[in-house]
């Protein structure tokens, strides 16, 4: 991507998290604008972003993609992968090359296999935190065995970051348990729209992956939250 | 033959109260002990007693409770001799009116037909036990004398035995997972697919999302097999939950 236009496109992705982050917004919806944002902008193919729980396991919240296959990869790269790696340390990890014999740990075999048989070469995973609170990771997947540029990890840890402190802003030290009320409800939501897509799923005969792009689709064009959207077609006061 | 029994209205009402608290009464139930619940939906209806039974091929044939000793011996009769109007309920997933059975019954049951003529019975209702295509038991109410119910009561009955059907099963699913665990934990990715699933059975028969967990489990239980595994035929569409007529078939 050309300089200025990835610039420009930098830009408009921060003003949409901006957007996304006003009174009473829906985390859901900001981390699934998120992983949209890196896509568009990053030299990537897929994102995703995983919360941990209370009991700081990681559950896959927003994705680009619904494909089984690579919800199921993402969901072992939390288990152990470079994900849960950045997870645990805090820091930006990465792995290049899912095939070649390198000295990646035994236990990532799996999500190596995974990730390598829908085609992608290189994995990184941004930490998504606030100094050393840690609420998640946002995982960017190349189909290049390539690493991901500099310019484009900076770029997505300072996405990643504005969306962490449009969670945790200054309400960490001040009310610890809204912090976590708040994830809790995010995966929480990640239930009902996974409910939702089994709706639409069967009402208009599709996979449940294009399930979600009509569930987005119609959010996004009736300027509503996804979690409302979910909720509405699970309680089948909703039916398009 | 039918002599009707007259009622005046302040037993109407009477009825109408017993009824409106019965159903709180199943509706909120939550302890251990359900060998009291057929007493409520006696007293909803201008009948000598009631009992509920599960049988099939679900839950074991036994009576969970029975308003007094003749409703008791109703159910025994039936499950013993494996027939009868609760059997033809289930079988048929609508209720079996005999107003008069010891005169004029309109089943044919070779065994149970002489074994009622020995006891105090001169009606029988009987109203199936389902959870979406979940067959679990029966629900009958005798009188003494020959009755009819009228078609509000029979629609009354009927909303008392749906009730009592998610109460039956939902205790069959605690206890079962109680015993053992019979499947391993399920993990995060199938717990997705569950809850995709889920959203399938609630498009494919208009219920609420905790009905649809419920016949995802029930069907899961009911063909031991782990939600996960039943899960997946729904999103393969190789199992399909419709509704068929009253009751509702799963497609294979």
């Amino acid at each position: 991507m050309r300089g200025e236009l990835r610039e420009a496109r930098l830009v408009e992705g921060f003003a949409t998290l901006a957007d996304t982050l006003v009174e009473g917004y829906d985390v859901v919806d900001l981390l699934q604008n998120l992983v949209e944002i890196c896509q568009d902008v990053l030299s990537v193919e897929a994102v995703g972003l995983l919360l941990a729980d209370e009991g700081g396991e990681l559950d896959l919240v927003a994705s680009t993609s619904e494909d089984p296959r690579l919800v199921n990869a993402m969901q072992l790269d939390a288990e152990a992968g470079p994900c849960r790696l950045s997870f645990e340390t805090g820091e930006q990890e990465a792995l290049v090359g899912l095939s070649a014999l390198d000295d990646a740990p035994a236990g990532w075999f799996a999500f190596r296999r995974a990730a390598e048989q829908l085609g992608y070469g290189s994995v990184a995973a941004v930490p998504m935190r606030l100094r050393e609170k840690r609420i998640g990771v946002l995982s960017l997947y190349r189909f290049e065995a390539e690493a991901l540029s500099a310019a484009d990890l900076r770029a997505a840890q300072a996405l990643a970051d504005v969306a962490t402190i449009g969670i945790l802003h200054e309400r960490v030290a001040r009310e610890p348990d809204a912090v976590r009320n708040q994830l809790q409800r995010a995966l929480n939501t990640r239930v009902v729209i996974e409910q939702a897509k089994g709706v639409l799923a069967h009402t208009h005969g599709v996979s449940t992956e294009r399930a979600f792009e009509l569930l987005r689709g119609y959010a996004r064009s009736n300027r509503l939250g996804l979690h409302e959207v979910a909720q509405r077609l699970v309680g089948r006061t909703l039916i398009f | 033959m039918l002599s009707v029994l007259s009622v005046d209205l302040g037993t109407v009402f009477c009825m109408a109260d017993a009824y409106t608290d019965a159903l709180r009464e199943l509706r909120e139930f939550s302890g251990d002990d359900p060998s009291r619940l057929a007493e409520p939906i006696a007293r909803s209806f201008p009948v000598s007693g009631a009992s509920i039974c599960t049988l099939g091929e679900i839950l074991s044939a036994e009576t969970v409770s029975a308003s007094d000793p003749v409703a008791a011996r109703l159910d025994e009769l039936q499950l013993d001799l494996g027939e009868g109007p609760c059997w033809d309920a289930l079988r048929s997933i609508s209720p079996v009116f005999e107003p008069d059975i010891q005169h004029s019954p309109r089943g044919a049951w070779p065994m149970f037909l002489p074994a009622v003529a020995h006891e105090a019975i001169g009606a029988v209702f009987a109203f199936p036990l389902v959870v979406g295509h979940l067959r679990l038991g029966a629900v009958d109410l005798y009188c003494i004398e020959p009755m009819t119910l009228s078609p509000l009561q029979i629609r009354q009955a009927s909303t008392l035995a749906a009730v009592v059907s998610r109460l039956v099963l939902r205790r069959a699913l605690e206890a079962a997972r109680d015993d053992e665990p019979m499947h391993p934990p399920v993990d995060r990715f199938s717990r997705r697919a569950i809850h995709q699933a889920t959203g399938m059975v609630i498009a494919q028969l208009g219920v609420s999302v905790d009905d649809a967990e419920m016949l995802l489990r029930g069907h899961a239980y009911a063909e031991n097999r782990s939600m996960a595994e039943v899960a997946a035929d729904i999103l393969d569409g190789r199992l399909r939950f419709s509704i068929e007529a009253e009751g509702i078939e799963d497609v294979q």
